[in-house]
């Protein structure tokens, strides 16, 4: 016995894979061997010549300090908009599976942010955090501070991280709510009975349940602060003040289509692409075979 | 050990459904009650009420002289049993087991020791430090007792512990049950829908119906002696023969033209003309020699069982299906007629109106 489909035919399952496998060949093969070929080159800014100098491109980027600092703001950003988005989902989630009255209004609320395009997003926070005409900087006056995000390079952090990890929270607090739904709730009152408090019953039965949702959730949210956040980062600081917002992506839309370094701006893309990948190998590697239990 | 007293109990939901109406039983220490009753009777809210699960909405719930009603789950005392286990997946079974004794704070030497104990007892020493997924069903309700017993509570609740088991297992555990609640002599309460599993356990039985209480007592007194046509249909397995029946003289007329003369075993003097149901358990329904026989069973269908013999089949003229059982294994053929005689010492009598119990 097979456990999976036999078919027949010899030429009908590639013919129905076709369709799949010409758009990933067109718009994702060939643009990544592209910008894998152009690593290798050094170009003029107007394109009228080309020199190919294998590595070049790579020890170049390695021995930049701004590439670095771009690396660091990167991870920083990241971590951050995954411990918030999720943190914050979490909260949201477990509330949620409290409600027993307009359950259904409730997380439709909760849901809608994530329909909101990033840029759309971003410039609804550049706007409530504007220093001139924000209301939140307005606000802060009264307690004394002067926010400005334009100079100051941990506010200008904050503005594009709460910016991004909003947008994510829907989508965390949807896995999240799902996860917690899951669990049998004669577990939680065996912890009840079993004199476990609501704050253990969480931690110790509810939280090491949903880990494995969490890890999955981990490594989507780093994901998306690598690589979908252009639009949010553009629409508020465009990567400053200083650099201390531009992230791996940012620096490759800005060396590449700003400063038309397109050797540089695609062997910074070579080097996400890796780690894209890497991403990936460790969430099929670990999320599939369920951690923890 | 504690006595439990459930006094004037009600449940009434927020949407206004009564799933209780006013509920008494006074449970003796080192009893084993079971409630039993089709799904929806309300043994379970019962006795989630005294878990302490869902909330009380009228009279009082004690356990031992504490008044409980408004007591956390946990401060009652009470240990439960799941019908899905409930077991902590991400634990061991030692975590599993130990985790009530954790949140009460005992040392953890103790811990360890009372843990012991309780696997050895129900002889799941060895799976101690596996995870629950490692487990089959019949040593995951083994852990699930073991979590309750290792706390050595006032009171064991069931909750339909053995309905995920297969046939045979469940058969065992029953028995494994009825053994350790005798051994710790803990009060205990125990839900089920199964009629066998009910008649089996119980010290006394409570039979619900939605709920309200229709009978209780020991086990086999609510069989030979249902106090309403509910409990009579409810218990035993195959279930009682109901056919309409009136009274003249000291005899019954059924549909079909059948009579049954009741002779000196029974007087319907007091009845007379009344229309009655006439409950008849299909054991008393003997096969014998034509002259003897008080009707004749068209047999339609046969269920050979080894021990005994059923029998399905309907009396001419009457459309009521009838099934009686025969010790022994006997050979009939669909389609025989069986002569059968009535034990006139077993026959139940209800009213049509109430279905109160007559005779």
């Amino acid at each position: 016995m097979h456990d999976t489909v036999v078919f027949k035919n010899k030429i009908l399952p590639y013919f129905l894979l076709a369709p799949q496998l010409i758009i990933t060949l067109v718009f994702f093969i060939w643009p990544a061997g592209q910008a894998l070929y152009q690593s290798f080159l050094i170009e003029d800014a107007f394109g009228f010549s080309r020199e190919f100098v294998w590595f070049e491109n790579f020890v170049y980027l390695f021995q930049d300090p701004e590439y670095w600092n771009s690396m660091k703001v990167t991870f920083l950003f990241s971590a951050m908009v995954a411990v918030t988005a999720m943190g914050v989902a979490l909260l949201l989630a477990a509330m949620a599976d409290r409600v027993l009255k307009g359950a259904g209004t409730y997380k439709t609320l909760l849901i809608w942010p994530y329909a909101v395009a990033p840029v759309v997003a971003a410039v609804l926070w550049w706007l409530m955090f504007n220093p001139s005409i924000g209301i939140l900087p307005y606000w802060m006056k009264f307690v004394g501070h002067y926010w400005n995000h334009y100079v100051n390079a941990g506010e200008a952090m904050t503005v594009v991280v709460i910016a991004s990890a909003w947008k994510q929270i829907s989508y965390n607090f949807i896995f999240f709510l799902a996860g917690m739904q899951a669990i049998p709730k004669s577990l939680i009152e065996a912890a009840a009975i079993d004199g476990a408090s609501p704050f253990k019953r969480f931690w110790q039965i509810v939280f090491p349940l949903l880990s494995p949702t969490a890890f999955f959730l981990l490594v989507v949210n780093v994901v998306y602060a690598f690589f979908e956040t252009f639009g949010v980062i553009h629409a508020t600081t465009l990567g400053g003040p200083d650099n201390a917002t531009r992230t791996l992506v940012y620096k490759v839309y800005e060396d590449g289509f700003v400063g038309l370094d397109l050797g540089s701006s695609a062997a910074q893309s070579v080097i996400l692409m890796i780690l894209v990948i890497a991403l990936t190998v460790i969430q099929f590697r670990y999320v599939e075979r369920k951690v923890q239990y | 050990m504690a006595t439990v007293s459930l006094r004037h109990i009600n449940k009434k939901y927020d949407n206004g459904f009564e799933a209780i109406h006013d509920l008494n039983l006074e449970i003796p220490d080192g009893e084993l009650v079971v409630l039993v009753g089709p799904s929806g009777c309300g043994k379970s809210t019962s006795l989630r009420m005294v878990a302490g699960l869902e909330s009380i909405s009228g009279g009082d719930l004690y356990i031992g002289d504490t008044r409980v009603n408004d007591l956390e789950p946990a401060e009652r005392d009470i240990a439960m049993v799941f019908q899905n286990y409930a077991l902590y997946p991400h634990m061991s079974v030692f975590d599993n087991m130990a985790y009530g004794l954790k949140n009460r704070g005992v040392p953890r030497d103790q811990i360890k020791q009372k843990v012991d104990r309780a696997a050895a007892t129900l002889e799941i020493s060895h799976l101690l430090p596996n995870k629950p997924k490692q487990l089959s069903g019949g040593q995951r309700q083994r852990v699930a007792m073991g979590r309750a017993i290792v706390r050595n509570p006032k009171v064991f609740l069931f909750d339909e512990p053995l309905s995920n088991l297969d046939a045979k297992l469940r058969v065992q555990m029953r028995i494994e049950i009825k053994r350790l609640q005798q051994e710790f002599g803990t009060t205990s309460i125990y839900v089920t829908h199964d009629q066998v599993e009910a008649m089996t356990l119980a010290d006394r039985l409570v039979v619900m119906n939605n709920g309200r209480v229709e009978q209780m007592g020991p086990p086999l007194e609510l069989y030979e002696r249902p106090e309403t046509q509910f409990v009579a249909s409810f218990l035993g397995s195959p279930g009682m023969n109901f056919m309409s029946a009136r009274v003249d003289a000291n005899c019954l007329h059924l549909p079909g033209g059948h009579q049954l003369e009741m002779g000196q075993a029974i007087d319907l003097t007091k009845l007379q003309q009344q229309e009655l149901v006439l409950g008849l358990r299909p054991e008393h329904l003997e096969a014998c020699e034509m002259p003897d026989a008080d009707f004749v069973l068209q047999v339609e269908m046969v269920e050979p069982l080894g021990a005994d013999t059923l029998l399905y089949g309907r009396l001419p003229g009457n459309e009521d299906l009838m099934v009686a059982e025969q010790s022994g294994k006997i050979r009939y053929e669909r389609g025989t007629k069986v002569p059968l005689r009535v034990d006139r010492s077993s026959i139940h009598l209800f009213d049509k109106d109430s279905q109160r119990r007559i005779v």
